[in-house]
């Protein structure tokens, strides 16, 4: 039990008054790679923006605990304190905040709420250069602006820059394959996986079962239609990709 | 000494002997003036009704109180004070640039008064018949100042008219960086009603950065009447903190080829304070560019306008000027009115104008709450990058610092 980093339980969740989320059970443990895949219109998007904090989305039942903690109590940035990741499926361009500026705000801020010693600038400099060289991304890329005038891989990469950087006991990553060439893909899955220990867990929302010839799960949940239908090994992924969804 | 009644809240004001002819001329404007309503187009979201009720005195003691708090060492900059309206000689320093006068606005001062229009604006004509008294600044042929003139207001009672007024003249290839700050000692009610003349000759360089900040119980009317002649370049940074009232008018008219001319502000209003700025460019000659960016973050009940009219005349062709207003809303109660005009008399120009208002992106925020930027920070991060883009344009990096600072 005490491995566990995520439990969710019966997690029922609607934006607008509709019902997207209809009773999802997981849990994770750490050390563990899960991956949730589904058709479009499933509900893996709304689960990982529930899960980080997105208040358009309402959750009417069900419970999160997140290392022991009700995760659903917390603001987004709590979350991101505690330890909870999301690499965004669209991330977002915002200009005029310097990429390292937001990483040194966003590192000062979580030592100060866990109360640990903040890096001084020459460690966190040090900490730049090392996890920017794990997903190759240049100098030029750290200094500019959030994103902004990113490309779609150069973004996605970014992302996986700042999960290194920030390092969580639980990276949830939505759709990071999406719209990635071969190149880029190689490139964010060894991220992943050099991120990867025994303390820590992700989670893998994915369309398409190309990712995890990558990112290999240990287990493969399919979501359909809010509930997660079934489950198996990475041999699930495979099954899917031949067979389709309507198959489920 | 000549009292008036033509006004309630001129009434008991000593006539500026600044110069006598030109005060009874704004007197006798004042008889057949009246104060700006609702209709008078260029005051229609700018109520004076408050300003225009209050009972004001002027203050004739120069220096009422030591200002040595209010001088700001990294500026490294040459102090000129003025407090309660009255240029005050004895702290300001004076002597210590060459070919560069700071000293009272004399009686046969020919530059005096030439620029603005006291027929037709009644609180210019206010201020050319009641100013105390007046500082000349003017800079020498050739002459680069190196050090930036810091010319601090301070209002120190309540109730007090401050009827500032400045007269500065650039003669040709000269440069001069002004900073012209308005505070006040926890008083209310006051009203400041400032001028500046500014002649800037050929090839002369100026740049004015003005700092509003006198708390939210203050009234502020502010105009700066410029006149640019050929190849000269200006630049005016109206940064508006805690002004309860501000209605700023910057009038540049630009009467040479190859002008450069940039009108950059920013305002912060919250609360119930009401920011006003009205920006006006007229392009008389050929070949030149005027650009202007105003950033606006209102917060709670706050107002605010802003109004840039750029009129390009008949043969001032190749003009380029451009205009950008961004505003963002920040409580569901504050209200913005933007109104940028063209009116473009030539055939050969390039020239766009866009405003925008809004509300801070949800997305970006969650984005950064995402990676543990609280909310706060978060706002702050979007509100500090989104003023940057004006702040930026400044390139005395120590006046950057200051304006931020306050």
């Amino acid at each position: 039990m005490s491995n566990t980093i995520i439990k969710i339980k019966d997690l029922h969740a609607s934006i607008d008054g509709k019902e997207i989320l209809k009773g999802v059970n997981l849990e994770v443990k750490a050390g563990e790679v899960h991956a949730i895949m589904g058709p479009n219109g499933a509900g893996k998007s709304t689960l990982s923006a529930v899960l980080a904090g997105r208040d358009e989305y309402e959750v009417t039942s069900g419970s999160v605990e997140f290392l022991g903690k009700d995760l659903l109590a917390y603001e987004p940035e709590e979350r991101a304190w505690l330890g909870l990741f999301l690499a965004f499926q669209y991330p977002i361009e915002i200009a005029g905040v310097s990429n390292m500026n937001f990483l040194k705000t966003a590192l000062q801020e979580k030592s100060k709420y866990l109360g640990t010693t903040p890096l001084t600038a020459r460690e966190f400099l040090k900490r730049v250069k090392e996890k920017a060289s794990l997903v190759e991304l240049n100098d030029k890329l750290k200094n500019r602006a959030v994103n902004e005038g990113f490309s779609g891989g150069e973004k996605k990469r970014n992302e996986i820059f700042q999960m290194a950087m920030l390092d969580p006991k639980l990276a949830i990553l939505d759709e990071t394959d999406s719209g990635l060439d071969i190149d880029a893909l190689r490139i964010v899955s060894k991220g992943v996986n050099t991120l990867k220990t025994k303390e820590n867990a992700t989670i893998v929302i994915t369309h398409y079962q190309r990712l995890l010839d990558y990112i290999v799960p240990d287990f493969v949940h399919v979501l359909a239609d809010g509930k997660i239908v079934k489950t198996g090994d990475k041999n699930l992924a495979l099954e899917l990709e031949d067979k389709g969804y309507d198959w489920i | 000494m000549t009292v008036t009644t033509i006004h309630p809240i001129l009434e008991n004001l000593k006539t500026s002997e600044i110069n006598i002819q030109e005060s009874k001329k704004a007197l006798s404007f004042l008889e057949k003036l009246s104060f700006p309503t609702r209709k008078t187009e260029d005051w229609k979201y700018t109520k004076v009704s408050k300003i225009i009720k209050k009972k004001y005195k002027q203050s004739f003691a120069s220096c009422g109180i030591n200002p040595i708090e209010y001088i700001n060492k990294d500026l490294d900059a040459i102090n000129v004070f003025v407090i309660d309206g009255v240029y005050c000689t004895e702290h300001s320093d004076t002597n210590s640039l060459e070919g560069v006068f700071i000293e009272n606005i004399g009686e046969n001062n020919v530059n005096y008064n030439t620029l603005v229009n006291n027929e037709i604006e009644i609180f210019t004509a206010i201020n050319t018949a009641y100013a105390v008294n007046g500082i000349s600044i003017s800079v020498q042929k050739n002459v680069e100042v190196d050090k930036p003139i810091h010319i601090i207001n301070i209002n120190t009672e309540d109730a007090i008219i401050a009827n500032t007024r400045t007269l500065i003249v650039l003669e040709q290839s000269s440069q001069l960086e002004l900073v012209q700050s308005y505070f006040s000692k926890n008083v209310k009610d006051t009203f400041t009603n400032s001028v500046n003349e500014i002649i800037v000759k050929e090839n002369a360089n100026f740049t004015l950065t003005k700092l509003e900040n006198e708390g939210e119980g203050s009234y502020l009317i502010a105009l700066d009447q410029i006149k640019q002649l050929s190849d000269s370049t200006i630049q005016i940074n109206t940064i508006t903190k805690r002004q309860g009232f501000a209605r700023n008018d910057v009038n540049v008219l630009v009467d040479g080829q190859n002008c450069a001319t940039y009108l950059n502000g920013i305002y912060r209003p919250i609360n119930k304070e009401h920011i006003d700025n009205h920006t006006r460019v007229d392009h008389l000659k050929p070949n030149c560019t005027s650009s202007e960016i105003y950033k606006g973050v209102l917060n709670d009940k706050s107002t605010a306008v802003f109004n840039g009219k750029v009129i390009v005349h008949v043969d001032a062709q190749k003009i380029e000027a451009y205009q950008k207003n961004n505003n963002v809303l920040i409580s569901d109660q504050a209200t913005m009115n933007a109104k940028p005009e063209l009116e473009i008399f030539a055939d050969d120009v390039k020239c766009s104008h866009g405003t925008t208002t809004g509300q801070f992106d949800k997305e970006a925020i969650f984005y950064l709450q995402a990676r543990g930027i609280s909310k706060a920070t978060a706002k702050e991060m979007l509100v500090e990058a989104f003023t940057d883009e004006v702040y930026n344009e400044i390139k005395n990096k120590n006046v950057v610092e200051y304006l931020k600072e306050i």
